[in-house]
């Protein structure tokens, strides 16, 4: 691989991890939002370098020319005369390179989409592990907005019952029990979107939307079973609005 | 056209009638037949071959038109159709595959980031003698003291491969320098807090953790030591320029050269060792696993196995561990020590740096050995 064709590689990649990260915010889809400094700092750094390699190509593509016209010049019906004028400019790059083109070009023409319903109807919900206890007050606002995380652990863990009588409001997209049950349902990702697991809640008194749709559900905190036990899973949720919206920028929660 | 044609077939000109031009020249042919009697027979035979040849010329074209036609239009209509069953049936899971790809590929990229940051300004800046002064002069005793600087890199896997080839190349023993490789990943700070966030009420599971990547490490190190051997590896000095940096703008120099050439290297084995984790990822639904959980002994090796196959970066894999509910603490402490020492990305990459020749063999004996340590450290700890 030529000198300048390695540094437009990692203008390349360098371009893609920027306009993820820098000027849109299609990086949620893939990795959680604490790496966008990273993501920055490597796209910045990766386009500095690739034009720092740019530059030294060039340079050293200057210093042999003439050594090479001299070669060419008495190797003229020779077939080794190409080659040998190419040898001058190329360190032995990494033919392997080539393939972080697929994810960069990937990356900067048609950003892949989210993970979505598929992946979350293949694996069986996430049950978060945690202490019952005692948890602080809700914060003021009627209805609150939780994720389903909070509101999982609140339903699950909270032996004070501090989500009783509060609205509260959820966000996420529907799936289907083959029993009739739906939920609302977000992806959990710790890294990136390669460890991403399914948190739910049960919806009732409210029909199910398609699958696959984004909705938010205003409701209450259905109690059941004593906090801590198998019975107290699923968390449940009364619904008493359910509003379709589209998708949000970050689609996972953070477990 | 019509000149050229008419001269080719004049029989008192070449006494042939040119087969490609048969159908064409029919009528002219016919005139100078009357002018020459004594070939007539043989004109009038090739006249009607020609004819012959033109007629089922006509009959192949249309035939073989309609037959395309049909063929064209029947698979337009069903090849759609065909198509968005296909679709219908795996497209869900082809667009899945894409999206865990590409984001393998893009967490991987800071942390890859910063393993050709260091591993290059190792070669570029730091002298020999350095590594030679603080390491021990015996090989047995450098392993564990290189297994424990790995506490001093936060990254992932990615990070510690460039980092320990360049560490080699700079005059590290190879024993200590993979010592290193296996520890970084495993026991740095950052992989540590989030074992603990990942197990709140069981803080034995980050001991464990610590001490079974440890003993994995230092002896994986000991073993290199006594039955490793030099052949394995590529020939030291494969960049002879990286060794004696002579000006400090050199150094620079060699410092970019070194990044950009590592990054792309290490960047290529990162994309490869994606695909293979988003196939896996795809393919292994995590809830087929819950069939297995019933033997402990099964559930260990099983476990052992995922983590080479998921690939899951080892910032990350204590909360896939935790989320493993239906098995033993063991199987799951296997899981995590594993996992960041031997998974495919990591094999890819390793190959590429170091060989394929070596990346088996040292996958291979550090599976065996990291499954061991951590059933044992399970056993007395867990």
């Amino acid at each position: 691989m030529r000198r300048n064709v390695q540094a437009g590689l990692l203008v390349l990649c360098g371009a893609a991890v920027l306009r993820i990260s820098l000027f849109s915010e299609v990086y949620l889809r893939y990795v959680k939002a604490s790496l966008r400094p990273y993501l920055i700092l490597s796209g910045g750094l990766l386009i500095t370098l690739g034009l720092l390699g740019a530059v030294a190509a060039w340079t050293a593509s200057r210093k042999p020319q003439e050594t090479k016209h001299e070669h060419e010049h008495e190797h003229e019906h020779e077939h080794e005369s190409t080659n040998h004028g190419h040898g001058h400019d190329h360190t032995s790059g990494p033919r392997v390179g080539w393939l972080l083109a697929i994810p960069a070009a990937a990356l900067l023409l048609f950003p892949p989409p989210a993970l979505g319903s598929y992946s979350a109807e293949r694996e069986e919900a996430a049950r978060i592990a945690q202490r019952v206890g005692t948890f602080d007050a809700l914060p003021a606002g009627d209805p609150v907005d939780l994720t389903l995380n909070q509101f999982t652990s609140r339903a699950v863990y909270d032996s004070g019952g501090s989500m009783t009588g509060r609205a509260v409001r959820l966000t996420g997209f529907v799936t289907r029990d083959p029993d009739g049950t739906w939920y609302a349902t977000r992806l959990q990702i710790s890294c990136c979107a390669a460890d991403s697991r399914p948190i739910k809640v049960a919806i009732r008194d409210a029909p199910a939307p398609p699958p696959g749709t984004w909705v938010t559900i205003t409701g209450t905190w259905h109690p059941k079973g004593t906090p801590g036990t198998d019975e107290a899973w699923p968390p449940t949720l009364d619904a008493t609005t359910v509003k379709r919206v589209p998708q949000p920028e970050s689609p996972y929660e953070n477990w | 056209m019509r000149p050229d044609v008419r001269g080719a077939v004049r029989p008192d000109v070449h006494g042939e009638v040119r087969p490609d031009v048969r159908g064409d020249v029919h009528s002219d042919v016919r005139s100078d037949v009357r002018r020459d009697r004594g070939r007539h027979g043989r004109d009038l035979r090739r006249v009607a071959d020609g004819a012959r040849l033109a007629a089922r010329g006509l009959v192949y074209v249309v035939v073989g038109g309609t037959a395309l036609l049909v063929i064209a239009t029947v698979a337009s209509v069903l090849g759609p159709m065909f198509a968005w069953d296909l679709w219908g049936r795996y497209g869900p899971a082809v667009a899945a595959w894409w999206t865990v790809f590409t984001a393998v590929v893009v967490q991987g990229v800071p942390f890859l980031m910063l393993g050709t940051l260091v591993s290059a300004a190792i070669g570029a800046f730091v002298p020999e003698q350095v590594f030679r002064r603080l390491l021990p002069r015996n090989q047995a005793l450098a392993v564990p003291v290189a297994g424990a600087a790995g506490v001093v890199l936060p990254g992932c896997e990615c990070a510690s491969v460039p980092v320990a080839d360049s560490l080699m190349r700079r005059g590290v023993a190879p024993a200590a320098a993979l010592a290193f490789l296996l520890s970084a990943p495993a026991i740095n700070p950052v992989v540590l807090v989030a074992t603990s966030i990942a197990f709140p009420d069981s803080p034995e599971m980050v001991v464990g953790r610590l001490v079974a990547s440890l003993a994995t490490a230092v002896v994986m190190g000991w073993l290199w030591v006594r039955f490793g051997s030099d052949k394995w590896l590529p020939p030291r000095g494969r960049r002879p320029a990286a060794q004696t940096p002579t000006s400090p703008g050199d150094r620079w120099g060699e410092f970019r050269g070194g990044v950009q050439h590592d990054f792309l290297h290490a960047g290529g084995f990162l994309v490869v060792g994606s695909a293979a984790a988003a196939t896996f990822n795809i393919v292994v639904p995590g809830s087929m696993l819950a069939a297995f959980t019933e033997s402990p002994w099964l559930s260990v090796l099983l476990l052992a196995v995922l983590a080479v196959l998921l690939c899951v970066c080892s910032e990350a894999d204590e909360f896939v561990a935790a989320s493993l509910t239906g098995f033993s603490p063991t199987a799951r402490l296997a899981f995590m020590v594993v996992g960041p020492m031997v998974d495919l990305k990591l094999i890819a990459l390793q190959s590429g740096t170091f060989g394929r020749a070596f990346a088996i063999r040292f996958s291979a004996a550090t599976w065996v050995v990291a499954v061991a340590s951590s059933v044992l450290v399970g056993w007395w700890l867990l």
